[in-house]
């Protein structure tokens, strides 16, 4: 089946599943997703380039939502809730928000260490749409 | 520079109105505000009109759509978008027009019809090279209120806060709605109703968040001269109208973004626009929080109320639930916030809010706010709050 990532370069799953953002060669700034520039204001070269994120972070927050949010999220009937994680990157200084998969929001706890997965989002009939999920992992984050 | 009385003011009742317009929701309170004032509309110098994003090209350009409806008079016109902030944006470019001299009275019109449910992304070019970020974030599954729970998950394991402090803050605004005939909830809720309500985005509930909306509102701002001629009394100072966005490296994931960078320093707050146009609109006025004598503050949901009495300075961080707990946050309270019942009663109709809250203070410092009179109101500040970091507070005195 052809699978559609959900934002062109926004992760890759080989060698292992990352996020991919962008980060100046000047002032270390990285951004998710990718921009074409530096967001630093302080920062004058503004030279950036694609830059993997680590693999795993810590859980910063969490909270489950229970109705259905409208096109183009795509909903199974019946609806089941979905949680949705932040997650930080501590050596890249970014909070990165993204869906909760293989826990339930019961079993979060703050700072608990999560891994960058590519899954599934939805299909429809062009094929699969696919991005960047969250899961607990054993370990602790990447410093 | 001359000072910013408010001459006039005008509010539509807030609700759902399928069978009315918004154009005809703001042509009413734009003559509501004119006739207030003691004006004719043929005498308004200036109009600066909510750029209404649900209503099509012809809500882009609101202002000059109700103008059309009401006679056109040739005089300037700007349509501003802002987000939750546009009140408190147009409220701004007005007082500007009056400070740099350029008019004496500018008509400020806020009028706004909203879907219901999550606010849905605004269509884009279907050629942009990459998606905009504000469908991704749909396609992620990531609704307004999921932000704001996410920031209160992080306030309750940072100071202990619970959901009964998010229902009391319901509890506390519906009693201040229930006092507002012009909120679309009139009803007091009790602790249990709001916390037997279904849950929404954990920790938020259905009536911790307000609902989208239908409303308008209008204030005609004038200069002193003006108010002089026209014998504005008591006459209501605009002290202070800041804007302001946000900083770099504020931790806040923004609507409707999916990520924030950290400043490595990290010296930006949370919120820090909001932060920022309050700081901004204290100095302007020559007044601080302790100064206040009740404010209008952005109770998008029950989050935000306790968030920003912190965020404009009212107690330090984690203190909100204590002004709460101890009633000084309700009306006859110490420091009443949202005596007009808030947003939480109002619900949002984005361009009207941030004037909604204009009105409402006007009234209380006139001393008109009836059953829900703030006794011996005389300064109050206002402050929105807007997606993707924009932010407006108004200081008002008399
Ligand atoms: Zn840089």
């Amino acid at each position: 089946m052809k699978q559609t990532p959900v934002l062109e370069g926004a992760f890759v799953s080989d060698p292992e599943p990352v996020l991919v953002g962008s980060r100046c060669r000047s002032c270390e700034t990285v951004a998710f997703p990718a921009s074409f520039t530096c967001p630093n204001p302080r920062c004058a070269r503004k030279d950036v380039v694609a830059t993997s994120l680590s693999r795993t972070g810590r859980l910063a927050s969490w909270t489950t939502v229970h109705f259905p949010p409208p096109p183009p999220f795509v909903a199974p009937d019946p609806f089941v809730p979905i949680t949705v994680v932040e997650v930080e990157f501590v050596s890249e200084g970014i909070q990165v928000v993204g869906p909760l998969v293989g826990a339930s929001a019961e079993g979060l706890r703050m700072g608990m260490a999560m891994e960058t997965v590519v899954e599934v989002y939805y299909s429809d009939d062009s094929g699969e749409v696919i991005g960047w999920k969250f899961r607990p992992t054993e370990g602790d984050a990447d410093e | 520079m001359s000072d910013v009385i408010v001459a006039g003011v005008g509010l539509h009742p807030w609700g759902k109105f399928p069978e009315k317009s918004w154009v005809e929701m703001g042509a009413d309170v734009a003559l509501d505000a004119v006739s207030d004032a003691g004006m004719e509309w043929t005498d308004v110098e200036a109009m600066v009109s909510g750029a209404m994003q649900w209503g099509g090209s012809t809500g882009m350009r609101s202002g000059n759509t109700i103008a059309a409806a009401l006679g056109e008079t040739g005089v300037p016109i700007a349509n501003i978008n802002n987000a939750c902030a546009s009140g408190g944006s147009l409220m701004r470019a007005a007082y500007a027009m009056i400070t740099s001299g350029m008019h004496d009275s500018v008509l400020v019109i806020g009028t706004d019809k909203s879907p219901k449910g999550y606010f849905p992304s605004v269509p884009v070019l279907a050629d942009e090279p990459r998606p905009p970020v504000d469908m991704v974030r749909w396609q992620v599954g990531v609704p307004n209120p999921a932000y704001w729970a996410l920031e209160m998950r992080k306030r309750m394991e940072a100071y202990g806060s619970t959901e009964e402090h998010l229902a009391q803050v319901k509890v506390k605004n519906s009693r201040h709605g229930s006092l507002n005939p012009y909120a679309r909830y009139q009803k007091a809720f009790t602790l249990e109703q709001v916390l037997s309500s279904p849950m929404v985005c954990d920790p938020l509930r259905l009536l911790e968040i307000c609902a989208t909306s239908d409303g308008a509102a209008a204030v005609v701002l004038v200069s002193e001269k003006k108010a002089r001629r026209l014998g504005v009394n008591p006459p209501v100072k605009v002290a202070a109208c800041s804007l302001a966005s946000g900083e770099f490296g504020d931790p806040t994931i923004r609507i409707p973004l999916l990520a924030a960078t950290s400043d490595g320093a990290a010296t930006a707050p949370l919120l820090s626009e909001s932060r920022l146009a309050a700081q901004m609109a204290y100095e302007q006025a020559g007044l601080g929080p302790e100064d206040m004598d009740f404010v209008e503050l952005p109770d998008n949901s029950s989050w935000h109320e306790l968030q920003y009495l912190e965020t404009m300075g009212f107690c330090g961080e984690g203190e909100a639930e204590k002004l709460l707990d101890a009633g000084e946050t309700a009306l006859g309270g110490r420091l009443p916030v949202c005596p007009s019942g808030g947003f939480s009663s109002f619900g949002e109709a984005t361009m009207a809010q941030g004037i909604l809250q204009i009105v409402e203070v006007t009234w209380q410092l006139r001393g008109t706010a009836g059953t829900r009179q703030v006794e011996g109101a005389r300064k109050a500040i206002t402050e929105v709050y807007g997606a993707q970091a924009n932010n407006s507070a108004c200081v008002l005195t008399t």
